[in-house]
């Protein structure tokens, strides 16, 4: 069948060591290098309390807890059982700042 | 501190823990201190250099949470933290990278070691600038205040009075229970009375004969003491008649010492009740009653209602704090408007609607005690930095009270759009509360991060554990509204409005509108319950009569 699409060809999960570090990774070297990561992080803690978010994880792990019993749970346990919803119930607006800031920081960081 | 939990105090090692602390002692430990990096806000965490960018050993991976193995020195994440203990024996205890806590890889759990912790919380007092009221916390001695105040309070000695009951008293409502008169507007005014007559240690004081009218209208010329009125109120309520009483001589004396209260209209009952208090410090106070020796007053109201509220200023440039301390009466508390559902993600704004509004106590306390950002027109002088800087603000409760109170602020006044409004959601509160994260030492050991560190403090002597004896409700609008007293006795709940007390079932307080909480030290609240006999030594089995007044 003839490629409609010019695309490479789709990588190989044995050889990921190997390859070229993708996108993602080199803007996140570039913000750690610089610091921006940092402040980036501190700022988005800040809004995650403001918005009142941190305490609806907090409450979730307490349930979490009350159900399984306070012996039997680990740390691990936690951060399986509220990540995928701590990752949906982000607010939009805090995304977008986000975004925005990252945005700002490789425009000028291109330069 | 004998009231704390001991789990903070003496957390168990898990046995890879405890078998690495045998072999390497504490000098791991020690030689970590030199890598930790602190942050103004507490965050304590491995220093790595700027350019080196976080990598797992096994996964090559950059996202996710990162571990130092203790021996030797390699990164691993999350995930492959327990194959790193496998491959390598006795390559055990990790720690956090960006936390500075300790992991077990076999256990695959976190573990808690008060070594380890005393040694980053010592790192991180060396770095702050200096923190005099750290020093203040641990080395001071604690003082320990005498329970004898506690005695003082007993009411073995007014025992004699609930023998003398009126025979009158069919009903087998608790002793005291009387219905007050409204005298125009005046809800405000019995409601607040009502939990007054049913706060343990103040009743006790006031039945047992502690404030003697006579002396008191001889030391004094003139006859106004809210206290003599007070009395009077007790001794009424307290008679055994069940016919509604009218605290009128009360009002007149209340209205003299607030004039600019004096009127018909509806007050706010808890601008009411602080006023109360301070009517009776005034006399009773001031050179009345010698202080003790930590400069506390000893009156009536301040030795029962009176705690210690602890603000901490940090600026966030360079971490010094400075430290207030406040004498208080109560705690008003904002309502806490940001409560996020799943529902309301796909909503643009961050304001709940009523529906799924879920306001809870601990959310406001949690409210009350979170670190505040202060706005940047309100710069606050660092006398570290020299200048003018951004600083957060925390409050906590250094010492608690014997009668906690709680004020819901629901009266929003608006100075910038001239208007108030009141704040109609429903707030739920539980019947037995633990102050214990409110404490200042609670709330300062949390900001060096998950530790396990006791600061020594004169908490210890107050329990923080409290329960629940009377609600104030309002209902409807600002202007226009009714206060209603919800009373607590041995398990039982009352309804006391104005005049008329029934006995309620306890769902219907849970769903009322809370506005003043009463909490008692618990010690006091099954003190009080067991002392006081509600049904009278009748011979006939008969159902409670109503008496006009109760129904």
């Amino acid at each position: 069948m003839r490629n409609s699409v010019n695309r490479p060809p789709t990588p190989d999960a044995a050889e990921d060591l190997g390859k070229e570090p993708m996108f993602q990774e080199i803007i996140n070297i570039k913000l750690i290098e610089s610091g921006e990561k940092e402040r980036l992080m501190e700022l988005l803690r800040e809004r995650l309390i403001e918005c009142g978010w941190k305490d609806e994880m907090k409450a979730l792990c307490r349930a979490f807890i009350k159900k399984k019993g306070r012996n039997d749970v680990t740390v691990d346990d936690l951060v399986r059982v509220i990540t995928p919803k701590g990752r949906a119930s982000i607010p939009d607006y805090i995304k977008a700042e986000l975004l925005q800031r990252i945005r700002a920081y490789l425009v000028q960081a291109a330069v | 501190m004998a009231t704390g939990n001991p789990l903070y105090a003496n957390p168990k090692l898990c046995k890879h823990l405890a078998d690495y602390k045998l072999r390497h002692a504490l000098s791991c430990y020690k030689s970590l201190q030199n890598c930790l990096k602190t942050t103004p806000n507490g965050r304590t965490s491995i220093y790595r250099s700027e350019t080196k960018i976080t990598r797992c050993c096994s996964c090559n991976g950059y996202q996710g949470r990162f571990l130092l193995c203790l021996i030797c020195s390699s990164i691993s994440c999350s995930s492959h933290a327990l194959l790193h203990a496998q491959s390598e024996n006795g390559h055990d205890v990790a720690v956090d990278i960006e936390r500075s806590e300790l992991y077990c890889c076999l256990c695959s759990d976190q573990v808690y070691d008060p070594d380890f912790d005393k040694v980053v919380v010592s790192k991180i007092m060396m770095d702050m600038p200096n923190n005099t009221h750290v020093d203040d916390g641990i080395r001071r001695s604690s003082k320990r205040r005498k329970l004898n105040s506690l005695m003082d309070l007993d009411l073995k000695k007014s025992k004699h009075l609930v023998l003398m009951r009126d025979r009158r008293e069919k009903s087998c409502y608790p002793l005291g229970l009387r219905g007050l008169n409204n005298l125009g507007s005046t809800c405000f005014m019995n409601s607040v009375l009502q939990a007054l007559l049913y706060a343990p240690p103040f009743r006790n004081y006031f039945l047992s004969g502690r404030h003697d009218r006579e002396t008191c209208r001889k030391r004094s010329s003139d006859r106004l003491c809210l206290a003599c009125n007070i009395d009077v109120i007790f001794s009424a309520v307290y008679s055994g008649d069940r016919t509604p009483y009218s605290p009128a001589q009360f009002l007149y004396s209340w209205w003299q010492h607030s004039a600019n209260l004096a009127s018909y209209e509806q007050q706010d009952a808890h601008e009411f009740f602080i006023s109360v208090l301070d009517g009776i410090h005034e006399r009773e106070g001031n050179g009345r009653i010698p202080t003790k020796d930590n400069g506390d007053c000893q009156c009536i109201a301040h030795r029962v209602f009176s705690g210690m509220l602890r603000s901490d200023v940090t600026c966030m440039t360079c971490g010094f704090t400075s430290t207030t301390y406040d004498p208080c009466l109560d705690i008003s508390l904002n309502m806490n408007t940001n409560n996020l559902s799943s529902i309301d993600v796909a909503n643009k704004s961050v304001r709940p609607n009523e529906n799924s509004t879920r306001c809870t106590l601990s959310a406001c306390l949690d409210l009350f005690t979170r670190p505040e950002k202060l706005g940047s027109d309100q710069k606050l002088y660092c006398q570290n930095c020299k200048e003018k800087r951004d600083s957060f603000k925390q409050m906590s409760v250094r010492r608690l009270p014997l009668v906690l109170s709680l004020h819901i602020k629901r009266f929003e006044h608006s100075a910038v759009r001239r208007m108030s409004r009141k704040i109609d959601w429903h707030l739920q509160f539980p019947f037995s509360l633990d102050m214990t994260s409110y404490l200042s030492s609670s709330i300062v050991r949390s900001r060096f991060g998950n530790r396990i560190f006791t600061f020594e403090s004169n908490e210890a002597d107050t329990s923080p554990e409290f329960e629940i004896f009377a609600v104030i409700t309002h209902s409807g609008m600002l202007e226009s509204g009714h206060y209603v007293t919800y009373l607590r006795l041995r398990n039982q709940w009352y309804k006391c409005d104005d005049a008329w007390i029934t006995e309620v079932d306890e769902a219907i307080v849970r769903a009322s509108q809370c506005y003043m909480i009463f909490y008692v030290q618990k010690m006091l609240y099954y003190k009080a319950n067991e002392d006081w006999s509600c049904t009278p030594m009748s011979s006939r089995k008969d159902p409670f009569f109503p008496i006009a007044g109760c129904c």
